[in-house]
């Protein structure tokens, strides 16, 4: 039989990724959302062939199109929001006026999934909410985001990643024991988190729909999300004790830890189970410790005390060692162990470009940016970047021919009455300086464009 | 008045049915379950993104059969302290939904894994996270069972993935949270900033199984796009999750600034390197949460605590998250010394009063500051908000009695995910599954 990891290496080959078929192709989805929760829903499901359209206001756009790492800008676009809003059509509409409701009821009735994240009973205020959009497509799926949820006595409260990750109680895990020093998990991880949870959602809605033609409302509410990560409430309905912050240790097994090497680099270390732990104490030397009845057996290895005298030996062998010598002979004897990554080393390590999690992707308008690939490989439906995020009201042209089959001078109306719109001057909205935009034919879709 | 009530009551808005909608969508009982036609076997070991990933499928309403060898999945003793109830850990109490539980031994019986065939040619999903090509090897990898079950979804979960030199060289290194927190980009994220004390400064490690829960996630969101892409063509197909992508491919940013940057973010302690002022503030009775990001809601927070003054200094009127450390740490300390003269209640107050007052307003201008009370995971199961919701549900297992759970994480007016039942017995339904499944 053929070796496996050359039938993995032609089963996942990513150079083909791009010819397999999309898992919704046909799936249009309206994207009312802003910021990241709600639009990373979105982008998970155009990741997967679904057609997103993106709703913004005009000259104005996403509140986070400008939200950039302490104000950098990359060729005047927001480098992280790239991946957050790839492979989306950006359609710039005022929605609150008449005539842009009137479009988006029109498209409503050919779409599949609305998406909206504005403060909850917004939507409905102004008139796009379940209850009318439903009445239009009565199999409409419409997923509501927010971060305390559409009912309860909460509702209401503004809320960003910060605030779920404080409701829910996330953000006092993160630090170190009886000390002030705790931090929120970095990166909006509490926005991330749930917009996945949300597009899982959505695809087993879709899943239902098919079994029964119905559409469905659904209510995401981004703590319950985060909450739905965290055993410490069971922990401490068993022993009515919290579990708190352990700083850098890992409670649940041990030694499990991140370490200081001898070259002053950072490592992360653990052994799940007995056989780890085994190979553990052979690899350090010491394999009177599997033995030793404080440590063999595994309950008894993780009571504090015992934890406590282990933790300190993997700390000294460790510190006696190069980072490089510990992750080599991890490899070697099956030991779970990883260098602590940070954003350099993400960003070009070779295997994870050769893998696909990390892309060079070059785009038509912005040319070469490293992204993210897809957090799970799929063989037969991979997920896959077509563009990066657009200009704001980038596909205006596109979206309304070709969709809603609106003629040139009836988008020319639109534009005069500011139904719809593009971008001002501002990095984030606008195209790149070297950009011509007057001789893109997507922009200038089903005009005569010179070449 | 009864939560139901309050939900009628307060959402009627204008005369529509929205208030019942939500009303209606406050049970799960009764409703649909979207995937009361799959099987889902569950083979991973000592590996919690696998048992999470059953678990969604679990609570959408699969049959989801956890396969263990006969000592059990090492899973179970995986868990705070060694706390366990009746020898099961917590972290294994808490992921016990709507599971059955069988004993095969397909690590080391080969009569066993003949078992393991049978069962999955009528299984729509396997999740399993031995070393990759393990499973090959035993025969009972995806290749052989695919080549039975055209549409069959296999889930492997691993520390590298399944393909490249890299996968064949780490394929023996296991998985585990921590590892996968480090070597996806995590804990360089999180710690004190250069100029303090050790140990502090190090990266530290997300306090909950962040690299775990989020492979999980990302292995159930992967396996129901394929179980669409089947329910349209019956084709099955393979997903590979690797615990070293999970955080940064979740989140995006490591590979993008480290791309355009050209370097790695340095650790900034309590501070935000996108918004400011975003993060938690120390306060006369414990700690509360504060956002105002925007520029209205940032010079809102200035007129609440008292701090106009500060509004035309050069360092905040425009830019006020600079890379420069001093100067961000500077706004920081002046805010603290403010939020150190009132208590929770009284911060959250002052600033729900002016949002209130600028919601009204004419002119908009006012800001929305957001203070919030912060909580522990203790403190938040105490919240009504979360009971109205039934976030937190009390469950009974026959042999390890009550507990409390957080569930219902996503409500959904038709097809609700939500658990039935919860159980951990070793083999508990080897009865049941050989009658079900094995009996032609």
């Amino acid at each position: 039989m053929e070796d496996y990891f050359s039938y993995t290496a032609k089963l996942f080959n990513p150079d083909e990724a791009d010819r397999k078929p999309e898992a919704l192709k046909g799936i249009r989805v309206l994207d009312f959302s802003h910021v990241i929760f709600g639009p990373i829903a979105a982008r998970l499901l155009a990741d997967y062939g679904a057609e997103v359209i993106k709703l913004e206001l005009p000259f104005y756009g996403d509140l986070w199109r400008p939200a950039t790492y302490w104000g950098k800008y990359w060729k005047h676009s927001n480098p992280i929001w790239h991946n957050i809003t790839k492979n989306k059509y950006f359609l710039s509409v005022n929605l609150k006026l008449k005539e842009s409701k009137e479009l988006i009821y029109r498209m409503v009735k050919d779409a599949d999934v609305v998406i909206e994240n504005f403060a909850p009973g917004t939507a409905d205020a102004w008139d796009i909410g379940y209850e009318k959009i439903s009445k239009i497509n009565s199999s409409i799926i419409f997923l509501s985001c927010s971060t305390y949820g559409q009912f309860g006595p909460m509702r209401y409260f503004p809320g960003w990643d910060l605030l779920a990750q404080g409701a829910s109680g996330v953000l006092t895990l993160n630090g170190y024991p009886d000390t002030d020093i705790f931090y929120k998990l970095p990166d909006y991880v509490g926005d991330f988190m749930p917009g996945n949870f949300a597009a899982l959602s959505v695809l087993m809605a879709l899943y239902h729909r098919k079994k029964t033609g119905k559409g469905q409302y659904i209510d995401m509410a981004q703590t319950e999300g985060l909450m739905r990560t965290l055993f410490h409430y069971t922990y401490y309905s068993v022993t009515q004790k919290a579990i708190g912050r352990t700083g850098n240790v890992d409670p649940t097994m041990v030694p499990a830890a991140i370490f200081k090497t001898a070259d002053d680099k950072f490592l992360a270390l653990a052994c799940a189970t007995s056989e780890q732990f085994e190979n553990f104490t052979r690899a350090i030397g010491r394999p009177e410790l599997s033995s030793d009845p404080r440590f063999s057996d595994t309950l008894e290895r993780l009571k504090p005390e015992n934890a406590k005298a282990l933790h300190a030996i993997a700390v000294d062998w460790i510190r006696s060692q190069s980072c490089a010598d510990v992750i080599r002979l991890a490899d070697d004897k099956n030991i779970p162990a990883a260098e602590v990554a940070d954003d350099y080393m993400i960003a070009n390590e070779e295997w994870r470009r050769k893998r696909g999690s990390v892309v060079l992707f070059k785009d038509d308008v912005y040319g070469n940016l490293v992204i993210a690939g897809p957090s799970a490989m799929l063989s037969g439906t991979p997920s896959r970047t077509k563009w990066l995020a657009r200009p704001l009201g980038y596909h205006n042209r596109f979206v309304l021919k070709k969709f809603l089959g609106l003629s040139e001078a009836e988008i020319e109306k639109l534009e005069k009455k500011k139904v719809i719109g593009t971008f001002d001057d501002r990095p984030g909205l606008k195209p790149p300086v070297y950009y011509d935009l007057s001789k893109d034919p997507i922009y200038n879709y089903g005009k005569e464009v010179g070449k | 008045m009864s939560p139901r009530e309050e939900v009628y009551t307060r959402h009627g808005g204008k005369g529509g049915d929205r208030g019942k909608i939500l009303a209606e969508m406050m049970n799960a009982e009764g409703k649909p379950e979207v995937l009361d036609d799959i099987l889902v076997l569950d083979v991973s070991s000592a590996n919690f993104a696998g048992i999470v990933a059953a678990s969604f499928f679990a609570e959408f309403g699969a049959e989801v059969i956890k396969i263990e060898p006969p000592e059990g999945d090492p899973a179970r003793l995986i868990t705070p302290f060694g706390v366990t109830v009746q020898g099961v850990g917590v972290p294994f109490m808490f992921e016990g939904r709507n599971k059955r539980y069988m004993t095969l031994d397909v690590k080391n019986n080969p009569e066993d894994r003949k078992v393991f065939a049978r069962l999955s040619k009528k299984a729509a999903v396997v999740i399993e996270s031995f070393a990759p090509g393990e499973m090959d090897g035993w025969g009972i990898g995806y290749r052989q069972l695919v080549a039975e079950n055209p549409g069959l979804i296999y889930i492997a979960l691993s520390a590298y993935g399944q393909y490249t030199d890299k996968a064949r060289e780490s394929a023996k290194m296991p998985d585990t949270d921590i590892t996968s927190q480090a070597g996806s980009g995590l804990p360089a994220q999180m710690g004190a900033p250069p100029n303090e004390p050790e140990p502090y400064t190090w990266p530290l490690r997300g306090g909950m199984w962040a690299g775990w829960y989020i492979s999980g996630l990302s292995a159930a969101l992967g396996g129901a796009v394929a179980l669409l892409h089947r329910q349209n063509t019956g084709q099955g197909q393979m997903v590979d999750v690797a615990g070293m992508d999970s955080y940064s491919s979740m989140v995006g940013m490591p590979a993008t600034i480290g791309f355009t940057w050209e370097k790695a973010r340095p650790r900034i302690g309590v501070l935000d390197f996108i918004l400011y002022p975003y993060g938690h503030w120390k306060c006369k009775d414990g700690y509360v949460a504060i956002a105002a990001p925007r520029d209205h809601d940032f010079r809102a927070l200035l007129k609440v605590l008292g701090l106009w003054e500060q509004e035309d200094d050069w360092r905040y009127s425009s830019d006020r998250i600079p890379d420069i450390l001093e100067q961000a740490i500077h706004l920081h300390k002046i805010i603290e010394e403010k939020t150190l003269q009132f208590t929770a209640d009284e911060l959250v107050k002052m600033a729900l009063n002016y949002s209130k007052k600028s919601a009204r307003s004419k002119w908009r201008g006012g800001g929305v500051p957001i203070v919030m009370k912060l909580m522990t995971p203790e403190e938040a199961m105490e919240n009504k908000q979360w009971h109205i919701r039934k976030a937190f549900q009390e469950v009974e297992d026959k042999k390890l009695g009550k507990y409390t759970i957080s569930s219902n994480f996503v409500k959904m007016s038709e097809s609700p995910p939500r658990v039935k039942w919860v159980g951990s017995e070793i083999g508990g339904d080897n009865e049941y599954i050989r009658k079900k499944y094995l009996n032609d």
